[in-house]
């Protein structure tokens, strides 16, 4: 670090300087790698302090050699090593606060943790949607949509629309025999509660429409298709907010039983 | 102000007196590699906080693989070493050399990035995503943010590079190339704090049963760096 603070050209190592540096550093991470290659010293607490004193040894090496801090203004050094003891600083701040928290981050996770199915294109959890789909529906045994319980806890629905109110029930829920995505999530259908979602097309009269969409193709046949080969079209001439957004994924899960009442229900959307 | 346009004009610009001595530019590039080290401490700051805090897999020993990202670190090392050779061809108007050796750090960065591409698509198809887990979150956040850095200082070097190629680097210009160079020496210096931090120490990390006083434990390496 010797070096007069007046002079500001600065001064180079010489290539034999910067070959033994490179040299140096090759040889330093080859160590570090040796370090954690038995398998009994891999992830041991203590190899951490020989790890992070040649990660150390390394950092100075670059600082000093390849950024010729040594050779340079000694202003530099004090400019970037402030700036080092400050990050050091938020580090030790940031996981000494959190450390300090008892019980741990894990246990507190734990204990408020919540099933939650990631949806990957609106953000948060599945099961918030469902909640709040049916915060107007007055009949609270709404989580009777679950695989197993459907079948006993919906006799009545079951008997009054059919497979209509199951496909209902999936589409709010997405929820049937197997399971998907919410429909709702994307699609408005007037007159159904819940039903309000904005990225997709509007299903309000998609039962009308369903049959004129292809030539040839039936409205229950097209239904069909849309719902379990999401990815095969991209149907025209209807307004939506995210083009291609319906993916294969978000069905999958569906059984055939799902889909035929899901059908059923669209198709009665007039 | 022509008055001030005049005497740009006849000063060099590496000649303008300044009360530290140092050429701002300089100054600048320095001041705001310290402001970096802030930038990436709290990056790494969180991901030390929420390590070992996933409730769900892929846990870091689930799917971290040492040997490759040894091998990019190495890579990296390497472009360090082009880069100062780039800076000493600059110094000695070595104009072939200048042209080689930038092309050569970017093209060494250029390998870096590929491997980091392959490496989260990796992660990705083995179901770690950034909304996965805390583990996959912070991971993604430092590493990504370190790979933005990198793929800036090639665009960076590509552009010297072109500069070059016209003839218009030499030993008055040298400070264009050490500025870039400095960057990159940093860039190449976080990666060697996250390789040890990320990859050597958290890399083996599993789930739930890893035990909370690894953290503690972390802190006081951590200040072995110092």
């Amino acid at each position: 670090m010797s070096s007069d603070p007046g002079v500001h050209e600065s001064r180079h190592p010489t290539l034999k300087q910067y070959v033994g540096i490179a040299i140096f550093l090759f040889v330093v991470t080859i160590v570090e790698f040796v370090i954690i290659l038995p398998e009994d010293f891999r992830g041991q607490g203590w190899t951490i302090a020989p790890l992070a004193i040649l990660s150390a040894i390394k950092f100075a090496a670059v600082i000093f050699f390849y950024m010729h801090l040594k050779f340079d203004n000694r202003l530099l050094t004090w400019v970037f090593l402030g700036g080092l003891a400050l990050g050091f600083a938020v580090v030790l701040a940031l996981v000494g606060l959190f450390t300090a928290w008892t019980p741990s981050l894990r246990t507190f996770a734990e204990d408020h943790a919540k099933p939650c199915t990631l949806d990957h294109e609106l953000g948060g959890c599945l099961e918030d949607r469902v909640a709040e789909a049916h915060t107007p529906d007055p009949d609270p045994p709404a989580e009777g949509a679950d695989p197993v319980a459907s079948e006993p806890a919906s006799p009545p629905a079951a008997a009054a629309g059919g497979l209509v109110a199951t496909g209902q029930q999936i589409f709010l829920t997405g929820q049937g025999e197997g399971a998907a995505t919410a429909c709702f999530t994307c699609h408005t259908i007037e007159g159904v509660p819940g039903a309000v979602g904005l990225l997709g097309p509007d299903l309000t009269h998609i039962g009308t429409e369903a049959a004129n969409r292809q030539p040839g193709v039936s409205a229950e046949d097209y239904l069909r298709q849309s719902i379990t080969e999401p990815e095969s079209f991209v149907a025209e001439g209807v307004e939506r907010a995210v083009p291609g957004l319906m993916l294969t994924a978000l069905t999958a899960g569906l059984t055939e039983g799902d889909v035929d009442a899901l059908v059923a229900f669209l198709l009665e959307q007039k | 102000m022509a008055h001030s346009t005049e005497l740009s004009h006849h000063v060099p610009e590496e000649e303008h007196p300044t009360t530290t001595g140092i050429n701002n530019r300089k100054l600048l590039m320095w001041v705001f590699l310290s402001s970096d080290c802030l930038f990436f401490g709290s990056l790494i700051a969180t991901y030390m906080v929420y390590r070992g805090q996933s409730l769900v897999g892929p846990y870091p020993v689930d799917i971290i693989d040492v040997p490759i990202t040894t091998i990019s670190t190495f890579v990296l090392l390497c472009s360090s070493f082009a880069m100062v050779r780039a800076l000493a061809a600059t110094n000695e108007d070595r104009q072939g050399g200048i042209i080689f050796w930038l092309l050569m750090t970017a093209f060494l960065g250029a390998i870096f990035i590929g491997f980091q591409v392959y490496e989260f698509n990796l992660f990705k198809t083995e179901g770690l995503r950034i909304d996965t887990n805390l583990f996959g979150t912070t991971f993604f956040t430092l590493t990504g943010f370190h790979g933005a850095h990198v793929t800036l200082g090639i665009v960076w070097l590509l552009g010297l590079a072109w500069v070059a190629k016209k003839g218009r680097l030499g030993p008055r210009t040298a400070l264009d190339v050490e500025l870039a160079g400095l960057y990159w020496h940093f860039v190449d210096i976080v990666w060697i704090v996250i390789f040890t931090l990320l990859y050597l120490i958290g890399g083996f990390d599993t789930g739930p049963a890893v035990d909370p006083s690894l953290v503690p434990h972390s802190i006081t390496g951590f200040l072995g760096l110092i």
